[in-house]
């Protein structure tokens, strides 16, 4: 696992907060963001994935961790 | 002027309020000069974890052009909005059309409850045709009686055959 870097031009419109499947594959368990050295995303990528998942957090759409009540 | 993208969360007991809410912000939008390039209702979801004790909100999505005066005017109106329980609003490079992920999601849901309404329904009339049918069955019945007494003459006695073979069976 993360052994090879995805293929991820930037400017790929997949990574969206909206697209939440997408980002489901770099949030662990706990609902914590993968590192990009685990998620394998390059660095342009891993910004682009952490700023998104964090707008889709703040909508509620995807959990800032398995605690919540 | 820019392209902004704002997403809006509604408290659920307001939700029959949306369709005018949308109407009356992207008429807010229109009246100064700016346009609207996308509006979607996406219906009632779950949260991921609830804001204020409130489990679901229904979210709505606007990717609209305006001026930053029009948007300091939309974001003061939806502070003072009781029923906008949270909004987010993103600068976008350019215009965004077409159906949202969320949007699909919310149009294939709305599909489903169709289809199983349309299910429900369709086994309800189909239990009402299997009760009208039961009932002139019922209707013959009462008319055949004989025939169905003599029938179970004979399923007793192929009972009692199979008896008598275990009979035999044992005392082998």
């Amino acid at each position: 696992m993360g052994q090879d870097k995805e293929n991820t031009t930037s400017g790929d419109p997949e990574i969206d907060y909206k697209n939440l499947d997408k980002l489901r594959q770099y949030i662990g368990e706990t609902g914590k963001i993968l590192p990009g050295r685990i998620s394998g995303a390059s660095a342009n990528m891993q910004r682009r994935i952490t700023t998104e998942i964090k707008r889709a957090r703040y909508l509620a759409l995807l959990p800032y961790t398995d605690q919540h009540r | 002027m820019r392209h902004y993208e704002i997403v809006l969360l509604v408290h659920p007991d307001q939700s029959d309020q949306v369709p005018g809410m949308i109407e009356r912000y992207g008429a807010m939008i229109v009246k100064a000069n700016g346009v609207v390039h996308r509006s979607e209702d996406l219906g009632r979801r779950q949260l991921a974890f609830s804001i204020s004790k409130i489990h679901k909100a229904h979210y709505m999505l606007f990717n609209i052009e305006a001026e930053q005066a029009v948007l300091d005017e939309l974001e003061s109106a939806f502070r003072f909005n009781d029923a906008i329980i949270r909004t987010m609003v993103i600068r976008r490079k350019g215009v965004i059309t077409g159906n949202s992920l969320l949007y699909e999601e919310e149009l294939r849901d709305k599909e489903k409850d169709i289809e199983r309404d349309r299910l429900a329904a369709k086994s309800e009339s189909a239990r009402k045709a299997k009760e009208a049918a039961k009932e002139a069955a019922s209707k013959e019945e009462s008319s055949d009686d004989d025939g169905e007494a003599a029938e179970e003459v004979e399923s007793e006695s192929s009972e009692s055959a199979n008896e008598e073979n275990v009979n035999v069976e044992e005392s082998e």
